[in-house]
């Protein structure tokens, strides 16, 4: 048996709310998908205004991020370079819109980030990241507070 | 021209808190939808442990409620049921009879629909009444 670790409830309203924060008024209405390492999705929000083109492309790219392990935009350089289409993959769901964020934990794929609707994909790519450095940060500060403080050499040995 | 009053993200997030607070821990991991007039979601939560079925399926009561104009048991008893049709008469995947969806009605007019999934359907239902209790909706 094994052990995987999923983004919650919490980390996905945590990197929503660093997306919305970091949203600037010239930016169009947002529409923000957080899943799980499934591809399935845990929140989601719809800002006034933002259209149902956006609450799919968000989808789509939050899931594309999580299934494929790769960020949309990294995505759609490699498949051009391999001369390759998104049909290669026969999967309807998958998008190479830039703006899906994959969320790793430990090296591991533990969710996917999409947002759409901010006018452009650079820029929608542009506040997904938001939302994961948001999640980066509490990693950081959940390791820190695990964290020996003392010097390596003070610390006690212990058994393997 | 004319102008269409709409459900917004703000009365979304009023029922969101109302229904996270009225949870008990007797409550299975539950999902949320609530989706404007044309069934588009505005808000989709589901809890850490929730199958992802619970999900698609709140989402899909949301969309018929918000669709009809009907909460789904409603349209279950009175349209389906009693007039012996099935769910295939409506032509529509997205449409569900499940009990737990809800339309929300603002002044008389259909804004959206409000749905959960995750327990037994009343109890789905009971939790999306107090959803739309905090938009200050009708039902």
């Amino acid at each position: 048996m094994i052990q995987q670790l999923f983004v919650g409830l919490d980390d996905a309203c945590t990197a929503v709310k660093a997306i919305l924060d970091a949203s600037r008024p010239s930016d169009g209405p947002l529409c923000i998908s957080v899943v799980d390492g499934a591809g399935n999705p845990v929140y989601e929000v719809r800002q006034d205004g933002a259209s149902a083109v956006d609450v799919r492309n968000a989808e789509r790219k939050a899931y594309t991020a999580a299934y494929i392990g790769r960020d949309t935009s990294m995505w759609r350089l490699q498949i051009l370079h391999d001369g390759r289409t998104v049909a290669d993959w026969s999967n309807p769901n998958m998008t190479t819109i830039h703006g899906g964020w994959t969320l790793r934990r430990a090296s591991q794929v533990i969710g996917g980030l999409g947002v759409s609707g901010s006018g452009s994909e650079d820029r929608d790519e542009q506040l997904a990241l938001r939302g994961a450095e948001a999640l980066a940060a509490l990693a950081v500060a959940e390791w820190r507070s695990k964290r020996d403080p003392r010097p390596i050499r003070d610390r006690q040995e212990t058994a393997p | 021209m004319f102008q269409e009053l709409r459900l917004g993200l703000a009365e979304a997030e009023r029922a969101r808190d109302a229904i996270l607070a009225a949870l008990t821990p007797n409550d299975s991991p539950a999902a949320l939808a609530i989706a404007d007039e044309h069934g588009v979601p505005i808000l989709l939560l589901r809890q850490d442990g929730a199958p992802a079925r619970m999900l698609s399926r709140a989402r899909a009561k949301a969309y018929t409620s918000a669709n009809l104009g009907l909460d789904t048991v409603e349209f279950r008893d009175r349209h389906v049921k009693a007039r012996q049709r099935t769910l295939n008469d409506w032509g529509d995947p997205m449409m569900t009879t499940l009990q737990g969806g809800l339309a929300i009605r603002v002044d008389g007019k259909v804004v959206g629909g409000i749905a959960m999934s995750g327990n037994t359907t009343n109890r789905d239902e009971a939790l999306a009444r107090i959803g739309l209790e905090a938009i200050g909706a009708e039902g």
